[in-house]
């Protein structure tokens, strides 16, 4: 019997992989709580701060790409960390390795669907983040200083990095597995731990994948990271944990 | 310089905001239709209702004229010396076996005999510690599609809660490559087509074992392999499964069934075999058992617990 080549495989698998997020309700209500967390976040800074602290571009850019970006990966992050440790939960796992028992087919599979959706993420609370914060700042009468390259650098950074950071939940929900401490402990790690080191130690925090998450999007322009270098970096990071994911996912059992 | 971007700000913030609502507004929309979908299917009644056994259970012909080719005389499936640690614990000590085409085996064992981690070491799951298992000759990574030759049920509640009946089997499907007719044809054979747009969660007892096997049955394999398929299923719904797996055999498959109820299993199957902690007690075709006045039970119980352990 002549079988299918690998890349057919994986394309299937990307397929199946794709239906599945469509087939349940969970990316919807994440991508829900993310607009309204973008919304709400953008819109209490655009109110709250005074206008010493918004009328200079980078405090502009600093609102805009500082919750969309950061609210863009997280969510990204904790779909594809979904996209893995849902099928532990529930047993799904079990078929879909029975109908491909090649688990480097069903990662590249996942890894292929996760980076979509993440995109996707990233995309849209980059577009909310953009269009609630240039409403905020008109309704208070302050200047929009941004151009035309400001947003699209913003939302193009924003799918890259909810791309990006999709593929590293999902590494990180292959390895640990276990559904609850996987999102518990990336949300910590983006909203807390990384925040920590980058005010205290921003020689080694600006490299790590949060902070490059919003480089992409144009918020470190006065660090040495690029937008490109941050790309290449995070990629770094994304392909280091999903050899990883890789590694955890083909020469364990599962129970 | 700065006046371009000043003048825009409010454009861009609506242009950007009314691309957003079309986002949201489609997905909504596409959540309600779905929902729709769903609620159309809502007041159909719970109960199992057997099907007949339909011709998605067979093997395809076109496997069976396969099947009498250069592979019929290699066994279906094979342990060598398999053996699963989990530290100290011994799980599946040093069995071997191998099975041959057409026919129904019985896989007995009390609860905790190893019978389930032996299924999983078999469909590649599990990694064994020392040994072999093989499928159709090779472990069964190696098999080209997988879904066309093995179909397998190991849990009773394999499925996402939340997503329906046929979004499961189509979701099993665009991974192995087969045509979304299988779907429905399968969804006939199970009879849970008037459900299957409902979610899972809301499916009976037997409805998930009919459910789980349908997916076992979409690639027309040669071989299911059943992990104690009988729990939960009515007297009716036990006859029904049996006469599936008969005529499974007879169509030239091979059915490896577990299980730790022996009357359920007695009217079911051809051959035997017994494992009583992770060893391999017995192996043998059912009429050599269940001899004269002994019966399959007296027969496991004296394997399993008589002075030989």
């Amino acid at each position: 019997m002549k079988g299918r080549p690998e890349r057919g495989r994986i394309a299937d698998q990307i397929r199946s992989e794709l239906l599945k997020q469509r087939s349940t309700r969970a990316n919807l209500g994440l991508s829900g709580a993310m607009l309204a967390l973008v919304a709400l976040a953008v819109l209490l800074h655009g109110y709250a701060l005074p206008a010493t602290a918004l009328t200079r571009r980078s405090d502009q850019v600093s609102l805009l790409v500082g919750w969309g970006a950061v609210l863009g990966v997280v969510f990204a992050g904790l779909a594809g960390a979904i996209s893995i440790t849902a099928e532990v939960r529930h047993g799904t796992i079990r078929p879909t390795l029975i109908v491909t028992p090649r688990r480097s087919v069903v990662v590249a599979g996942k890894a292929g669907a996760a980076m979509a959706t993440g995109a996707r993420f990233g995309a849209a609370a980059t577009t909310l983040a953009a269009a609630t914060g240039c409403a905020v700042l008109a309704g208070r009468g302050f200047p929009v200083l941004l151009g035309g390259g400001d947003y699209a650098q913003l939302i193009a950074g924003g799918t890259a990095a909810g791309a990006l950071w999709a593929m590293i939940g999902l590494g990180t929900g292959a390895i640990v597995r276990s559904q609850v401490p996987t999102l518990i402990g990336m949300t910590a790690w983006l909203l807390f731990v990384e925040g920590q080191l980058v005010g205290n130690l921003p020689s080694v925090g600006r490299y790590l994948p949060g902070a490059l998450g919003q480089a992409v999007s144009g918020l470190d322009a006065g660090r040495p990271v690029s937008p490109w270098a941050a790309v290449a970096l995070l990629g770094v990071h994304a392909a280091v944990v999903a050899y990883s994911s890789w590694l955890a996912t083909s020469r364990r059992d599962f129970a | 310089m700065n006046h371009g971007p000043q003048m825009h700000g409010p454009v861009v913030a609506a242009v950007l905001l009314a691309a957003l609502t079309v986002a949201v507004v489609w997905s909504m929309l596409a959540l309600v239709r779905r929902a729709g979908r769903s609620a159309e299917a809502w007041p159909h009644d719970l109960a199992v209702r057997p099907a007949e056994p339909g011709l998605p259970a067979a093997p395809s012909e076109r496997r069976s004229q396969e099947a009498a080719g250069a592979t019929s005389s290699a066994p279906v499936l094979s342990a060598e010396n398999l053996t699963k640690r989990y530290g100290a614990l011994v799980a599946v000590d040093g069995l071997s076996f191998s099975l041959h085409r057409g026919s129904v085996i019985g896989f007995l064992g009390r609860n905790g005999a190893g019978k389930t981690t032996t299924l999983r070491l078999l469909l590649g799951l599990a990694h064994p510690t020392e040994g072999r298992a093989l499928v159709f000759g090779g472990p069964y990574a190696d098999l080209e599609r997988p879904a066309q030759r093995v179909g397998a049920v190991l849990e009773t509640d394999d499925f996402h809660p939340s997503r329906s009946g046929r979004d499961h089997l189509r979701v099993l499907a665009l991974a192995a490559g087969l045509p979304a007719q299988r779907v429905e044809q399968v969804l006939e054979a199970v009879d849970l087509t008037a459900s299957a747009t409902r979610p899972v969660k809301t499916y009976s007892m037997g409805m998930r074992r009919r459910l789980g096997l349908a997916a076992a049955l979409l690639g027309e394999p040669e071989l299911l392999v059943l992990d104690e398929p009988a729990n939960g299923l009515d007297p009716v719904g036990m006859r029904w499964l049996r006469t599936l797996l008969r005529d499974f055999a007879d169509a030239g498959g091979t059915v490896l069934i577990s299980s730790h109820v022996l009357a359920e299993v007695a009217q079911a199957v051809d051959r035997v075999l017994i494992i009583e902690q992770g060893r391999l007690v017995a192996d043998a075709a059912l009429d050599e058992l269940a001899t004269g006045s002994q019966t399959l039970e007296d027969a496991y119980l004296a394997l399993t617990t008589g002075p030989a352990r």
